[in-house]
């Protein structure tokens, strides 16, 4: 290794980052040596202890054992040729084949993106979701809420009937019970209003069917929720470009983005489309096209992550920092100003770039190279402003791009839709206002929780008990419906119907894909059903009839199609979608009055400044309840079951913190205890924290799983409403074990100390390093020897290749994982001993200094090696090599002796250390409804056995099946593994390495294509692409 | 040897072996049998339906009836509704045929005993195998010959592998034919 190092001084540098997964490893912490020495953390295999667990018989477990008994018996007495039964269809819909899956297309509810999902479903059964390939948005990808979004479906806590609150408890009632009460309140409301909270309303249909309601019901006033919302970005942008929608970005056309506090890739806008659209410029076979990244925030954000240059400042310094970056651009750079921005001369004057830099700790080098790398690609560039910065720094950014002439990179073809607007606070505090006065006659809630969502001194919450009558329509019970008079369990979005709009020209359609599992209706036949006032009529069919007859009249019109309406109504069905001419109207004249709102600009905060930002995995609060969302590791992190209040290494040794400490944070509305979590790369003085989490009166998963940070919140805010100072932070002396899966699985290397944090797991290059140099990766490389003779591999062989340019970390390869392999939640005491069973993971290596590291990702799997060392070890032969190319795991075979996790460079094993779907939440994933979602082609693992990533063989089962057929010979592009349908940016490429002319196989051979640990001799079969950083270097 | 230990040897001990031995005979003669994997196994069916009436006399093809067997993994019951194809009209009058009217007129469910059952964990596959040109019968015996249907031959793991590695013994009648795949992965997952 040594001599490898010293090649030369292109690969020295490459080498130089010594990445680090955490501080207790870059400080050589002892512990952390223990826990590499060790294959398990302390304790994990040392659970059973036979005193306690047999003395100490639950309840639970003596009728566990009863059962048993009495099963046993039973069994033994039973016809032992007994076989069961076959009960066919009476009638077969024609659709089914039975062990053949049906896709139906549909609409995502997830959030306000509306992307178009296709379902997978067996049997009448949804078991997966994945995105529509033909919808014009998204593409075939969605998120990993969206992912995620068919466990709610099957979520046991769902309220399965109507029910009535007496004092506190919920009683079943009778829909018509609720209706004839919800009925007499509209019928006698008179001039007292009727208040309807809803989420952000996407649905032309349903806004048609709200408008109705109004109509029937004059008094009816509606007001949106939407806690994480544009409407900052919205009024700079009105100010700016008057009478103009904000456009959408081609991050695909900018060659240089700028993201200030701006988390396009992780959780603004639809990062569907803006992941796909930013890797375009990510492609190693084109880097003279290669974007640069850079990212200037005070967060550690996915886009941070995947920045090429990243710049710690707190966000209440943005409007400063880009006002004097304009101040230098046109005082150093030779930008001119534009003849209507003249005025913006005298406003910029007063700022210095340079002394801005020295007082914020930022290189003036790098800004200065940024500046020219703008100058340099003006019109190719743009600055993109984060949704919860101020108005300001968004109007500053506006003119920015408007000098920089990066208009052009704005789509003018296409823009976004928002049938409807979240209310502002001022429209709840009328509403909380009239509700004291005792004028509303009636609150409904659909599908929203205001009371978690809404700052708490609106009021909201106590003045609702002052409603006439308070009915809540939701899926779930949470914080609002609990305070309600009737709680109406409505339906998931797979057994609705519904549409949707959120894209000029692009109608969405949903159906629905299995009849409704409870007592529940769909919010919106509940309101039709309230508008006809005749609930002994209902009819579950009424709302679809209502949608049919809605696009029969508005929007078939439109598309100009010569099919009769219901050839085009059955057409849209199964696209999902529907497409029509029209385009945004976009006046991108700007207002030069706009400058005058900069002459002042908001004064620094001083202490802490704390930022509230949704949470990756909860949204905000709507998937706390979502087990796999909460188990997959936050991206930047690794956290999972908890949110936390994010602080830099600086302030940690301020405040001698350790991660974990609970801190006590109180704004001028609110006090908060909440556990800190050291993050590398955060701005000083400067707590992030995420929300969606301490939720109560909600499901069992969601229940007591992190803090409620909404408590900061407050109804007036001065710069945005999710950023606030004056804070005080104290030390409470509390601690909170916040569980993480960034140490766990450390790669066991002590034979060679300290060489270990340069083993080439990650290998990366600068751009223009790679372009002088094209084997600059390889450079030291080993000549493998073997003794035995190689494995023939006579048909096709499996194989992967995983572009490190292309991953942005996202986490969405994990939930399809959790999805199509029925892997089990495990729960937050099981990822605290490391026996988190995901089988696939995202690696987050930093490197350089813990105050502002660069930071690097890998996603690992079993790597499926020729000379796998599992296969060696394993004394039953449970594990072993197909001629195909994979490593087999035989579930039946396995006796758990663990051997072959203890044989694994990679740490790709997962061990059933409990049978999981009984250990976690006292059986929650044991219930019936939870039983649906399983894939019927894969194994259920029980307790005891190994298990790993398959390379999806179940989908390579059904592709051989699908050639024999067709009587052909299966293809490498027959199969597409689960992880590699959800790569939101295709960094997955998946095939045959024995046809020469595949994508795989030339990845393969590809210059930049390496293989993990390869002085190991494993060969594995899963390549990596090395990462290239776009750094700035001068003949660019 | 004293006379009490003579009697502990005879009334204890003799007894106990005879019984382990007896037993530990019995018990691997009754797992060991054929019969153990369901070879011989014929349960009465709720509808007394013959296969050699169908199939055998009248050589109604078995997928008119077994309709997703080239398709899909399962070869598939058929839905009561594809009896009624035929008997809406055909021998109306029989008390069988009475049952399966009800039946399908009821909409209650017809439950069919299982007779051929690979375990859980095996992923065998109708549609790999008769595409290949294998027969049913090389499986199921002549069904078409029975007027009950029972199972002729082993479902084992060792039954699977016996054909998958000599192919041309087994199944004389295919003009060429691979090696069935004999790694872990084919069946189970």
């Amino acid at each position: 290794m040594s001599e490898l190092n010293n090649n030369n001084d292109s690969h020295k540098q490459q080498n130089d980052p010594h990445y680090w997964r955490s501080f207790e490893e870059l400080q050589n912490d002892s512990g952390f040596k223990k826990i590499k020495e060790n294959e398990f953390l302390e304790g994990v295999t040392k659970d059973f202890d036979p005193n306690t667990d047999i003395n100490g018989v639950s309840r639970r477990k003596f009728l566990a054992l009863l059962g048993a008994s009495a099963a046993l018996a039973g069994a033994g007495c039973s016809d032992y040729r007994d076989k069961g039964e076959i009960i066919p269809y009476n009638k077969q819909p024609e659709e089914v084949t039975l062990g053949l899956p049906n896709y139906y297309a549909s609409t995502c509810t997830g959030c306000e993106q509306s992307c178009g999902i296709l379902i997978k479903t067996r049997e009448g059964r949804p078991i997966k979701v994945t995105g529509n390939p033909q919808h014009p948005v998204n593409k075939g990808k969605i998120c990993s809420k969206g992912e995620a979004s068919i466990l709610n479906l099957y979520d046991p806590s769902r309220i399965q009937y109507p029910s009535k609150n007496s004092n506190g408890f919920l009683n079943e009632v009778l829909w018509t019970d609720a209706d004839n009460a919800v009925i007499s309140a509209l019928l006698t409301a008179g001039s007292k209003e009727i208040a309807l909270i809803t989420n952000q309303i996407t649905s032309p249909t349903f806004l048609k069917l709200i408008s109705d309601f109004k109509t029937k019901y004059p008094t009816t006033r509606v007001y949106t929720v939407r806690q994480f919302n544009e409407s900052v970005r919205k009024a700079a942008w009105e100010k700016c470009y008057p009478g103009s929608q904000v456009p959408l970005i081609q991050w695909d056309k900018a060659k240089v983005i700028v993201a200030l506090e701006g988390d396009f890739l992780g959780k603004e806008g639809n990062l569907v489309e803006n992941n796909r659209l930013f890797v375009q410029n990510r492609n190693v076979d084109d880097v003279k096209n290669f974007s640069r990244l850079y990212a200037v925030e005070g967060n550690f954000s996915l886009t941070g992550l995947n920045a090429d240059h990243r710049f710690r400042l707190r966000p209440d310094k943005q409007t400063e920092f880009v006002l004097a970056l304009t101040q230098y651009l046109v005082a150093s750079k030779g930008v001119q100003l534009p003849g209507s921005l003249s005025s913006l001369a005298s406003v910029i004057s007063k700022f210095d770039l340079n002394k801005f830099c020295d007082e914020n700790g930022i290189s003036f080098n790098d800004i200065s190279n940024m500046a020219s790398d703008l100058v340099n690609n003006r019109g190719r560039s743009i600055i993109y402003a984060g949704s919860a910065l101020s108005e300001k720094t968004h109007v500053a950014v506006n003119l920015l791009n408007e000098i920089l002439g990066n208009t052009a990179v704005y789509n003018t073809a296409s823009s976004a839709v928002e049938l409807t607007q979240p209310s502002a606070f001022s429209e709840f505090e009328t509403l909380v206002s009239s509700l004291n006065s005792g004028n509303v006659a009636l609150v409904m809630t659909l599908d929203c929780n205001p009371v978690y969502n809404l700052p708490e001194d609106l009021g909201l919450k106590d003045a609702l008990k002052k409603s006439g009558l308070f009915v809540s329509l939701t899926e779930q019970l949470n914080e609002t419906a609990s305070l309600s008079n009737y709680v109406l369990p409505i339906n998931h979005n797979f057994e609705s119907w519904g549409d949707a709009q959120t894209r000029t020209g692009v109608y969405s359609l949903m159906q629905p894909v299995i009849a409704p599992l409870y007592n529940t209706r769909q919010k919106e036949s509940i309101l039709l059903n309230w508008l006809k006032g005749d609930p002994k009529n209902y009819d579950e069919r009424g709302y679809h009839n209502y949608l049919k007859e809605n696009w029969a009249v508005s929007v078939f019109p439109k598309s100009m199609s010569l099919a009769s309406f219901e050839k085009y109504w059955l057409g849209s069905l199964h696209d999902g979608y529907n497409l029509f001419n029209e385009a945004p109207v976009f006046k991108l004249t700007l207002n030069a009055v706009a400058t005058e709102s900069l002459t002042s600009i908001e004064t620094d905060y001083q202490g802490f400044v704390v930022l509230i930002t949704e949470g990756t995995a909860t949204g905000d609060g709507k998937f706390a309840g979502n087990g796999w969302l909460q188990e997959n590791p936050h991206p930047v992190s690794k956290v999972t079951w908890d949110n936390y209040a994010a602080v830099s290494y600086k302030t940690s040794k301020e405040f001698n913190l350790k991660t974990g400490d609970v801190l006590e944070i109180k704004s001028e509305k609110g006090a908060l205890k909440i556990p800190a979590l050291i993050q590398p790369g955060l701005a000083d003085n400067f707590i992030s924290i995420e929300t969606g989490y301490g939720r109560s009166n909600s499901s069992v998963v969601a229940n007591g799983v992190g803090y409620n940070a909404n408590v900061l919140l407050s109804k007036s805010f001065t710069t945005s409403p999710w950023m606030f100072g004056s804070v005080a932070v104290s030390v409470t002396g509390e601690f909170r074990q916040i569980v993480s899966t960034q140490d766990h699985h450390a790669f066991e290397d002590e034979m060679i100390a300290d060489q270990h944090l340069k083993r080439n797991i990650i290998r990366e290059a600068t751009v223009a390093q790679y372009m002088r140099d094209p084997h600059i990766i390889h450079h030291g490389g080993h000549e493998l020897h073997t003794l035995y003779a190689d494995h023939e591999y006579p048909e096709v062989k499996w194989a992967m290749s995983i572009d490190l340019n292309k991953c942005t970390g996202c986490g969405q390869c994990v939930v399809a994982c959790n999805s199509e392999n029925n892997i089990p939640i495990v729960g937050k005491d099981q990822v605290a001993a490391g026996r988190e069973m995901q089988w696939i993971k995202i690696d987050r290596y930093y490197s350089g200094s813990p105050d502002n590291p660069s930071a690097k990702l890998q996603p690992m799997l079993c790597q499926h090696c020729d000379n796998a060392p599992c296969e060696n070890v394993c004394p039953v032969a449970a594990t072993t090599h197909s001629p195909d190319g994979l490593n087999q795991m035989v579930y039946n075979r396995c006796v758990g002796t663990r051997y072959c996790a203890n044989n694994c460079p990679y740490k790709v094993r997962r061990y059933n250390f409990f049978n999981f779907r009984e250990h976690f939440a006292d059986g929650y994933q044991l219930s019936p409804s939870f039983e649906l979602i399983a894939n019927p082609e894969v194994t259920v693992r029980s307790r005891g056995v190994m298990e790993k990533c398959t390379f999806c063989i179940q989908r390579i089962s059904d592709a051989r099946m699908v050639a024999a057929t067709e009587n052909r010979k299966i293809k490498g592009d027959d199969v597409t593994t689960a992880c590699q349908e959800a790569c939101g940016t295709e960094a997955i490429v998946f095939g045959d390495m024995n046809d020469k002319e595949s994508k795989i196989s030339k990845l393969r051979e590809h210059n930049l294509g390496y293989h993990l640990l390869e002085e190991l001799n494993t060969r594995p079969n899963v390549t990596y692409i090395a990462k290239l950083t776009n750094t700035y270097s001068e003949e660019v | 040897m004293s006379n009490n230990f003579l009697d502990y040897l005879l009334r204890i001990r003799l007894p106990i072996t005879v019984f382990v031995v007896l037993t530990s005979f019995a018990v691997t003669y009754f797992i060991s049998r054929a019969e153990r994997d369901g070879v011989g196994y014929t349960p009465d069916q709720p509808i007394a339906f013959s296969h050699a009436l169908h199939a055998g006399q009248m050589g109604i093809d078995c997928q008119y009836c077994h309709t997703s067997v080239e398709k899909s993994r399962h070869a598939s019951i058929p839905q009561v509704a594809t009896c009624m194809n035929c008997h809406s009209i055909a021998r109306k009058d029989r008390p069988e045929i009475i049952k399966l009217t009800n039946s399908y007129n009821s909409g209650k469910k017809l439950s069919w005993e299982r007779i051929h059952k690979v375990p859980d964990y095996a992923y065998f596959s109708h549609a790999s195998h008769v595409n290949k040109g294998i027969q049913c019968q090389s499986c199921h015996g002549n069904v078409e010959l029975m007027d009950k249907v029972g199972q002729v031959n082993s479902f084992t793991m060792a039954a699977c592998l016996d054909c998958h590695r000599n192919p041309e013994a087994k199944m004389p009648y295919l003009k060429s034919v691979n090696k069935g795949p004999d790694y872990c992965w084919a069946c189970h997952r």
